[in-house]
C-alpha cells in the first residue's frame, strides 16, 4: 500500500488557509455607524416610556442590560443575571448577579442598583436584595416575570444626581442633545467584550423620506422604512431587513361600547372594512390583514379571527339602528398614510351604510393607532394593547393557549379596538455594514456588526 | 416519552443474533450500527400521542359521536412527514372516540384542524361547526423542541438585479467570460448569432459576431445556452443543434444537427463528469462537487423530453420538464424538476415526489454563502408582475428566504452561471417589447 505523504498534506493545509484567509473577510474593528430615526426621545431613562417605539426600545439597549434577555423563541437567556429561581407559585423570583459587571461611571453593578433601578420601572413590585443577588416579590403569580425583566424598560439603570442613568451596555454617552442627536462610544470594558464598532452617531426626528434621502446620499447606514415603502425599496437593489409583523394597526374608540345601538354599529363598522384590498394598495402589500390584537406568529390561533370583508353583515348589523350618528375617525397628521387608511376605511363603512369623517384633529370618537407589541410574549403583548386601549391588563396566572385566546376574546369582546393589520418594522442599511441582524420582535442586534469596505 | 423496556432471559435470545452480527464484517456493522440508531433517534423524535388525545377529547366534548367531515391543514414549520404522522393520529384517535368521517355534505358538524405554532409552541386548533350557528373553537398546545425555529414572515436574503444587456431581438441566454468588479466581456445569444461585447470606457463594444447556423427553422419559444468552455471560449445549446467556437482569434463558430444532451449544471470548466462550485465567498474555501448531469432537449419543442443522462438514482428518466435545479443533501442529490404540466417533481434517486409550488416554469440553483448555502430560484406569476424569488429547502417544502425581484415583463430564460453562484434571468419589457438579460445574485443576511 502506499504511504500516505505526510509533507504533501502539511503544505496542502498551509495552502487551503492562507486562501481561505484571502477569500474570506474577518470582521473589522473601527468605524462609526450612522444612524437615523424618526422618534425623538427627550430622556433616555429606561423606565421613561411615555414615547415608546422600536427606536426607543433600540437605544436603550444600546446602552443598557437587562437581568435576562429573550430569545426568538421566547426563552430567557442569562445577562446581568446569571441564574434564577422561582417559587412554585411564581409569586417570588430570586435572581443571582453577574460578577465584575461595571457601569459606564466606572461604579461596580450591586444588588442595590439592580433593586433601586427595578422598583422605579415597577412601583408595584416588592424588590429586595438577599446577599449577591436580588428578590422580586408579587402579590400574584408572574409566570412571564422572565419575559417582563427583559422588557427594554426593565433594563438596569443607575440614576444619578445630575439625572442621567448610568447603564452597563454596549455602549456608553459620548454627548446628547434631548430629541436631535446622540453620540455613542463602544465600552472597551463591556462585560459581553468590546463591540466592533467605534461608535454610533444617531440622528432623531428624521422623517421616512428625509432618511432614505441621506442613505442613498451617502450621509448614514441604517434608516427605517415605512412598511408602505418597503416593496419599492427592495426593488431598488437596497439591503432591506423586516422584523415578524410587531406593529398593530387598529381602530380605537376612546370608551366601551354602552348601548346595543354602539355595539351594533362599531360590529358594522368591523365587517365593513376590505384589510386585503387596502393591504394591496395603500399599504403596497407589506404587513397582514389583521381581526385579532396578537399577530399569528405570536399566538399560533390569529388566523381563526377572520379578516374578510361581508358588507352584508355589516349591512346587516347596521340595520338593527335607526339613528345613525355621524363619526369623526382621527389619525396622525404626521402619518403620511395614516390619512388614506381613514379616508378608505370611511369609504368601506359608507357602503355598509353607516357615516364616517376622517380628521387631523386632536378629538374624535375613535382613532386610527399604531400599538408596537410590546414583547414577542403573547401575554405580555396582549397586556400592553389592553393597557394602550385603556381596559384591564390580563394575566396569565399559568394557564394555556386556550387561556390566552380567552383573553384576547374578552379584549376584543369590549369593542373598544378593532384590529386592522399587523406590520413589520423594516430598515435599509448601507452596503459597509455588516452582521447586523434584525430580530423578529423588532429590536437590534448589533453586537457582531461592523462596518466594511462598502463591497457585498 | 421514549423509554426503555425490559426484559428477562434476554441471553438466550440475543446468542443467535450476536453468532451472526460476529459473521458480519466490520463495515457492515458499522452500517447496522448507524442504521439502528437512526431509527432509535427517528421513533424518540417526538411523542405527539398526548396532545392528539387531548385535542381529539376536546372536539368530541363539543361534537359527541357521530358522522363528521375532518380537515387537517398544516400551518407550521412542520415536516410533511410529521403532518402526515399527526393526521393520521388525530383520525385514529378521533375514530377511537366515535367519529366518522364522511363528506361535508353528509356531516353533523364540520370539523378544520389547523396545526400552527407559535415562538415557544405548537399550537392545534379545531374550528367546529354544527349547522348554521357560530364555530366553536378549541384547542391545545405542546412544546417545541429546544433549537427549532418559527417560520419568520420576514426574508433574511435578497436577489440583487444587476442589468447585463438589453436588445430588441430575443436573448436566449448571456455568458459572463471575463469580470473584474464588474462583467467586463460578455457573450449574448440570440436566435441567429452570438455576440461578444467588450467594456471599454464605460461603454460596451461588439467585438464580433458569430452566426449560428441551422437547417431547419426553430421552434417557437426558442431556448437556447451558452457554455464557457475549458479549451475553447464557448459551446451553444438549442433545439436540434450544437455549435462549439473555436480557441483562437479571429473565432469562429461551428454548428452541427444534433440531439446531444444539453449540460443542466453549470461550471463545465474541469471538462470531466464533474462539476464544480467554486469556492468564492464560501466561509470554509471548499468546492462543492458534484456529478455532471444531461438532459436531453425536444429538438422542436420548448422544453426537455424528460431522458437523463446518467440519471438521478434509479431514475433515467422523469417526466418533460422545462427547467431544472439541483440541491446537494449529505448523503444524495435532490433534484427539482418544473414540469410541463406545471408541478415542481422532487427527485432523490430513489423517489420522484410532485408537488405544486405555484412556481413558474424556470426554476435554477445557486450554491452561495448565504442561509443554508444553496437557494434555488424560480419564477413566479402573480397578478400583476413577473419576479424571481429564491427560496431554501429546509424538508420538501420551499421557505422562500428573499423578497421577490420583479421584472418588467414574463422571465423568459433562467439559467444557473457557469460560476454556479449566481443566474442569468431574461425578461421581456412589457412596454418596450425588448429583452432585458439581468445577473441574479444573492445578497446575505439583510
Amino acid at each position: 500500500m502506499k504511504r500516505f505523504d505526510w509533507r504533501w498534506l502539511a503544505v496542502n493545509s498551509l495552502l487551503m488557509f492562507t486562501l481561505a484567509a484571502r477569500a474570506e473577510t474577518r470582521p473589522q474593528y473601527g468605524g462609526t455607524l450612522r444612524v437615523a430615526m424618526r422618534a425623538a426621545p427627550t430622556s433616555l431613562d429606561p423606565v421613561e416610556t411615555q414615547a415608546d417605539s422600536f427606536a426607543r426600545r433600540n437605544l436603550t439597549l444600546l446602552i443598557f442590560d437587562a437581568l435576562v434577555t429573550t430569545d426568538d423563541s421566547g426563552r430567557a437567556r442569562a445577562a446581568l443575571a446569571t441564574s434564577w429561581q422561582a417559587s412554585p407559585t411564581n409569586q417570588r423570583w430570586q435572581f443571582h448577579l453577574r460578577r465584575g459587571v461595571k457601569f459606564h461611571d466606572g461604579t461596580v453593578l450591586t444588588p442595590e442598583v439592580v433593586a433601586a433601578s427595578l422598583r422605579a420601572a415597577n412601583p408595584a413590585w416588592n424588590v429586595s436584595t438577599d446577599g449577591e443577588s436580588v428578590v422580586i416579590e408579587r402579590d400574584i403569580a408572574d409566570p412571564e416575570m422572565l419575559a417582563e425583566l427583559a422588557l427594554p424598560r426593565n433594563a438596569i439603570a443607575k440614576r444619578t444626581a445630575d439625572g442621567n442613568p448610568s447603564g452597563t451596555g454596549p455602549f456608553h454617552i459620548v454627548d446628547w442633545q434631548p430629541g436631535k442627536r446622540l453620540t455613542l462610544a463602544a465600552d472597551e470594558g463591556y462585560w459581553r467584550g468590546r463591540p466592533f464598532l467605534d461608535g454610533l452617531e444617531i440622528e432623531m426626528g428624521r422623517s421616512f423620506r428625509d432618511q432614505m434621502t441621506a442613505l442613498e446620499l451617502g450621509r448614514t447606514d441604517l434608516v427605517e422604512v415605512a412598511p408602505e415603502q418597503a416593496h419599492r425599496v427592495s426593488l431598488d437593489a437596497r439591503r432591506l431587513a423586516n422584523s415578524a409583523p410587531v406593529e398593530l394597526v387598529a381602530l380605537l374608540f376612546t370608551h366601551d361600547a354602552r348601548t346595543p345601538d354602539e355595539r351594533s354599529l362599531r360590529e358594522a363598522l368591523a365587517w365593513s372594512v376590505e384589510r386585503g384590498s387596502i393591504r394591496s394598495v395603500l399599504l403596497q402589500g407589506a404587513g397582514q390583514p389583521a381581526a385579532s390584537v396578537l399577530p399569528n406568529w405570536m399566538s399560533g390561533y390569529g388566523f381563526v379571527f377572520s379578516t374578510n370583508a361581508d358588507l352584508a353583515h355589516a349591512r346587516h348589523a347596521r340595520e338593527q339602528v335607526r339613528n345613525i350618528p355621524t363619526w369623526t375617525v382621527g389619525y396622525d397628521s404626521g402619518d403620511a398614510v395614516g390619512r388614506l387608511l381613514a379616508e378608505r376605511i370611511a369609504l368601506n363603512a359608507r357602503d355598509a351604510g353607516l357615516s364616517l369623517q376622517p380628521t387631523s384633529a386632536a378629538t374624535a370618537d375613535f382613532r386610527l393607532v399604531r400599538i408596537s407589541l410590546a414583547s414577542s410574549d403573547a401575554w405580555i403583548a396582549l397586556a400592553g394593547v389592553a393597557t394602550f386601549a385603556g381596559l384591564p391588563a390580563p394575566k396569565n396566572e399559568g394557564g394555556s393557549v386556550e387561556t390566552l385566546y380567552a383573553a384576547e376574546q374578552a379584549v376584543l369582546a369590549a369593542q373598544r379596538i378593532i384590529p386592522l393589520f399587523h406590520l413589520p418594522v423594516t430598515y435599509a442599511t448601507s452596503a459597509t455594514l455588516k452582521s447586523w441582524t434584525l430580530r423578529a420582535d423588532g429590536n437590534w442586534n448589533l453586537a457582531d456588526a461592523w462596518l466594511g469596505n462598502g463591497k457585498p | 416519552m421514549c423509554e426503555a423496556v425490559y426484559n428477562s432471559a434476554i441471553s438466550t435470545i440475543l446468542k443467535p443474533v450476536i453468532s451472526a452480527l460476529r459473521a458480519l464484517p466490520v463495515p457492515r456493522l458499522v452500517q447496522l450500527f448507524v442504521a439502528l440508531v437512526g431509527l432509535a433517534v427517528t421513533a424518540c423524535a417526538t411523542d405527539w400521542n398526548s396532545p392528539e388525545q387531548h385535542l381529539a377529547r376536546k372536539i368530541v366534548a363539543v361534537t359527541g359521536p357521530g358522522a363528521v367531515a375532518l380537515t387537517v391543514e398544516s400551518r407550521s414549520s412542520l415536516g410533511k412527514r410529521d403532518f402526515e404522522i399527526i393526521q393520521n393520529g388525530l383520525r385514529s384517535v378521533l375514530e377511537g372516540l366515535g367519529l366518522r368521517f364522511v363528506k361535508a355534505e353528509q356531516a353533523a358538524a364540520t370539523v378544520t384542524i389547523s396545526l400552527s405554532e407559535n415562538p415557544a409552541s405548537y399550537v392545534w386548533v379545531a374550528e367546529i361547526r354544527q349547522g348554521a350557528g357560530d364555530s366553536a373553537v378549541v384547542m391545545v398546545s405542546t412544546p417545541r423542541p429546544e433549537g427549532s425555529t418559527t417560520a419568520r414572515d420576514s426574508v433574511p436574503l435578497s436577489l440583487r438585479k444587476i442589468l447585463l444587456w438589453t436588445q430588441d431581438d430575443p436573448i436566449l441566454d448571456v455568458a459572463v467570460l471575463e469580470e473584474a468588479t464588474s462583467p467586463t466581456h460578455i457573450a449574448v445569444l440570440d436566435p441567429e448569432k452570438v455576440s461578444l461585447y467588450r467594456m471599454q470606457g464605460g461603454s460596451w463594444q461588439q467585438e464580433q459576431v458569430l452566426a449560428v447556423t441551422h437547417s431547419r427553422p426553430w421552434a417557437r419559444d426558442l431556448r437556447g445556452r451558452l457554455i464557457p468552455a475549458r479549451d475553447h471560449l464557448l459551446d451553444v445549446y438549442l433545439p436540434g443543434v450544437i455549435c462549439s467556437s473555436t480557441a483562437a482569434i479571429p473565432l469562429t463558430l461551428n454548428c452541427r444537427d444534433s440531439d446531444d444532451p444539453w449540460p443542466l449544471i453549470a461550471g463545465t470548466l474541469n471538462g470531466g463528469s464533474l462539476s464544480v462550485f467554486p469556492s468564492a465567498g464560501l466561509a470554509n474555501g471548499a468546492s462543492t462537487v458534484v456529478p455532471q448531469m444531461k438532459a436531453f432537449f425536444a429538438p422542436r419543442r420548448n422544453f426537455f423530453t424528460g431522458a437523463l443522462t446518467p440519471g438521478v438514482g434509479k431514475f433515467t428518466t422523469v417526466p418533460k420538464f422545462y427547467s431544472a435545479a439541483l440541491l446537494p443533501r449529505d448523503k444524495y442529490m435532490l433534484w427539482l424538476f418544473a414540469a410541463i404540466d406545471g408541478q415542481t417533481h422532487l427527485v432523490d434517486g430513489v423517489s420522484d415526489q410532485a408537488a405544486k409550488f405555484g412556481w413558474g416554469s424556470d426554476l435554477t440553483s445557486v450554491k452561495t454563502a448565504c442561509g443554508a448555502g444553496w437557494q434555488v430560484l424560480s419564477s413566479a406569476v402573480d397578478q400583476t408582475e413577473d419576479a424571481v424569488r429564491a427560496y431554501e429547502f429546509p424538508d420538501r417544502d420551499p421557505v422562500a428566504v428573499s423578497p421577490a425581484v420583479d421584472f418588467a415583463g414574463p422571465v423568459t430564460a433562467l439559467w444557473t452561471e457557469s460560476k454556479g453562484d449566481s443566474a442569468i434571468a431574461v425578461a421581456r419589457n412589457r412596454e418596450t417589447g425588448s429583452y432585458e438579460a439581468f445577473r441574479l445574485a444573492m445578497a446575505c443576511g439583510q
